[in-house]
C-alpha cells in the first residue's frame, strides 16, 4: 500500500526521463520543465512546443540520503552504497529539477557545482529497469 | 459573518498505541473533548464532523472513515467527511468545519483528525511518507520526505549562514518543553551535544532533526460564538484564518528559504484577526523537521526573512521567552500522529489560553492571543489560525 508509479505511468514520461523534453510557451517563451497543463511562467497559455533541454546546469541544493532512510525504490542502491546525493540543478534554460548526482565524492559537492546530465540506471521495480537522468560534475576538457 | 469559538477539546496521548485502532483512539479523544465543555454538551447538538486523516487508519478504512468513527461514538447520523491534505490534513478539517459555522450553515460541529501510524512496517512506511511529496519527479530522484526538508535546510544554510547548532537548538528547546508535557511521545530533554551527534538521515539532517512516527487522535469542538456561553464562560475563539497551497515539488518553487503556502495563509488570518505577528503571545508550529520551525519564524511574521536562527540564539521561542514556540512540544517531542496534528495544536491552545495546562511548569502565563500552523508535506499546503480568549 502507498504510493507507486506504475509501469505504464513511467512510459508516459520517458520523453522527460530520457532526453529532458520541456515544454517552451507560446505565450512568454519560457521553458516548463516538468511539463504543465498551463504554463507556470505566465499562467496564460497551454499552447507549448517541445524543447529537449541541454542538460547542463549546477547544484541549486542538495542532501546525501543516508542508506536506512532511502525510499523503498532505492533500498538495493542505499544498500550498495551506503548512502547516495540528490541534489535540486538549476538548469541553464531556467528549469530547475530534482536528480542525484553521480561520478562525484561526497567532499566535491557544493551548491554552485557545474554539472552536466548523463543516462542512468535510476531503479528497477515490478522487473522493469527504469532509467533516467542523474547528473555528474562537468568534465573539463582534455588539454593538448 | 457568524464569529466562531471553542466550547470543548481534547486529545490522547502520543505516542505507540499497539491495544488500540483508529476508532479506540478517536473515541477517547472524543469522550475528553466532551468531559471539557464546562457547562455539558448533550452528544445530540453535533451536526457534523470534519475528520483529518492521512492514511486512515495505515489504509485500514480508506473509504468512509469519518462515518464509521462517528458511528462509533454514538453520532451514526450527523454528515461525516474525512479531509485530507497530508501532514495538514487536520488543519483543513479544522478550517472546513470553521467555515462551515462562519458561514451559518451549522451551529456547532467537531473537527478531529487521527492516525495509526506505529502498526506500519519500516518499509510501508516509505511508501506511506513519500505520498505526500511529488512521487514522479522527487522520489523517484530517490529523495525522501527528509532529504527534501535537508535540501531547504542546506539552500538556508548557503543563504543566511544558518549552521548546524541552530538546527539542534530547535530539537534542544522542544524536547525541553515535550518533557514537561504528560501527553508527549518524548517525554526527555536531550543536550545540545546530543542533538548535534545522532545517526545521519539526509544531510544535515541527523535522527534529532525529524519528528518520529506516531499515534494519536484529536477533536475540538466548536460552535457559533453566539451560543458558546451555553457551554462555557471561557470559550477561546478563532478570530482568524487562512490557508494555502504550493507547488508539491520544491523544484517548481521560486524560493527555498520561506514556504509561500504558510506566507499566504498567516496574512489572509492577520487580516481577518485584525492583529500583527508581534501581538501573538505564544504559537504551536509545524516542526516535522528543525528547519520548518525556523522556516516557520519569518513565514509567519515573528521575523525578517533569514533572521529566524537569530530568535533562537536569543531563546525568545523558549518556554520563558517573549514569544513561546511549541510549548507542547511540537512535532518533534509531543509527536506527529499526522491527521490530528493540527487538531492537536488547536487542543494545546485552548487549554493553554484557559491557563488549564497539566502542570504548572508548562503553563504559559498572561497568553491572550495565540497561533497555529498546520503544513502539508513540504509546504504544499498549509493552514494558519488566530486564537483569543475574553478579557485582558
Ligand atoms: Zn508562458
Amino acid at each position: 500500500m502507498g504510493a507507486h508509479i506504475s509501469v505504464p505511468m513511467y512510459q508516459r514520461s520517458l520523453p522527460q526521463r530520457y532526453r529532458l523534453v520541456g515544454l517552451k510557451c507560446q505565450k512568454c517563451g519560457k521553458i516548463n520543465f516538468p511539463p504543465k497543463g498551463t504554463c507556470k511562467y505566465c499562467r496564460a497559455s497551454t499552447e507549448f512546443i517541445e524543447v529537449p533541454l541541454s542538460g547542463k546546469g549546477y547544484v541549486y541544493t542538495y542532501t546525501i540520503i543516508a542508506g536506512g532512510g532511502a525510499p523503498p525504490e532505492f533500498t538495493d542502491q542505499a544498500l550498495i552504497q551506503g548512502s547516495y546525493p540528490v541534489a535540486i540543478i538549476q538548469l541553464e534554460e531556467g528549469p530547475r529539477i530534482m536528480a542525484q548526482l553521480v561520478e562525484v565524492e561526497r567532499e566535491e559537492i557544493k551548491i554552485g557545482l557545474p554539472v552536466e546530465a548523463v543516462f542512468r540506471r535510476i531503479y528497477e521495480e515490478e522487473g522493469v529497469i527504469r532509467y533516467g537522468y542523474k547528473f555528474r560534475p562537468v568534465v573539463p576538457p582534455c588539454k593538448p | 459573518m457568524p464569529e466562531v469559538a471553542i466550547i470543548g477539546a481534547g486529545q490522547t496521548p502520543y505516542g505507540d498505541f499497539p491495544l488500540k485502532g483508529v476508532k479506540e483512539l478517536f473515541a477517547e479523544a472524543y469522550q475528553e473533548a466532551l468531559a471539557s465543555v464546562d457547562k455539558g454538551l448533550d452528544p445530540n447538538l453535533i451536526q457534523a464532523l470534519f475528520l483529518g486523516s492521512l492514511s486512515a487508519g495505515n489504509g485500514f478504512q480508506l473509504g468512509q472513515l469519518a462515518p464509521l468513527l462517528a458511528g462509533h461514538v454514538g453520532l451514526p447520523d450527523i454528515p461525516a467527511v474525512r479531509v485530507e491534505n497530508a501532514c495538514a490534513s487536520g488543519g483543513f478539517a479544522l478550517l472546513t468545519a470553521v467555515q462551515a459555522i462562519a458561514s451559518g450553515a451549522y451551529d456547532l460541529v467537531m473537527a478531529a483528525g487521527v492516525e495509526k501510524m506505529r502498526d506500519v512496517s519500516s518499509v510501508q512506511s516509505k511508501y506511506w511518507l513519500g505520498i505526500s511529496g511529488d512521487t514522479e519527479y522527487e522520489r523517484l530522484a530517490g529523495s525522501t520526505f527528509a532529504g527534501i526538508y535537508a535540501a531547504m535546510a542546506r539552500r538556508y544554510m548557503e543563504e543566511y549562514g544558518l549552521k548546524k547548532e541552530h538546527l539542534a537548538l530547535v530539537a534542544v528547546k522542544n524536547h525541553r518543553n515535550g518533557a514537561l508535557n504528560p501527553k508527549a511521545q518524548f517525554r526527555r530533554e536531550i543536550t545540545l551535544e546530543t542533538a548535534l551527534k545522532g545517526v545521519e538521515v539526509a544531510y544535515p539532517f541527523n535522527i534529532w532533526d525529524c519528528c518520529s512516527t506516531t499515534d494519536g487522535a484529536a477533536v475540538v469542538i466548536i460552535c457559533n460564538a453566539k451560543k458558546a456561553k451555553d457551554f462555557t464562560n471561557r470559550p477561546v475563539k478563532i478570530i482568524g484564518w487562512g490557508a494555502g497551497s504550493d507547488y508539491l515539488a520544491i523544484h517548481d518553487r521560486d524560493s527555498l528559504t520561506s514556504l509561500k503556502a504558510v506566507k499566504n495563509a498567516a496574512q489572509t488570518a492577520y487580516q481577518m484577526a485584525g492583529i500583527k505577528p508581534q501581538d501573538i503571545d505564544f504559537a504551536e508550529v509545524h516542526d516535522c523537521f528543525t528547519i520548518a520551525e525556523i522556516l516557520a519564524y519569518a513565514d509567519l511574521g515573528f521575523c525578517q526573512e533569514g533572521q529566524a536562527h537569530r530568535l533562537l540564539e536569543e531563546g525568545v521561542t523558549s518556554l520563558e521567552g517573549r514569544l513561546p514556540v511549541n510549548a507542547s512540544g511540537g512535532l518533534k517531542a509531543k509527536g506527529h500522529p499526522i491527521g490530528a496534528t493540527g487538531i492537536g495544536m488547536a487542543c494545546e491552545i485552548f487549554h493553554q489560553l484557559r491557563g488549564e495546562a497539566e502542570r504548572k511548569e508548562r503553563q504559559i502565563r498572561n497568553g491572550r492571543t495565540a497561533l497555529s500552523h498546520n503544513v502539508g508535506g513540504s509546504g504544499g499546503s498549509a493552514t494558519v489560525f488566530i486564537y483569543q480568549r475574553e478579557g485582558e
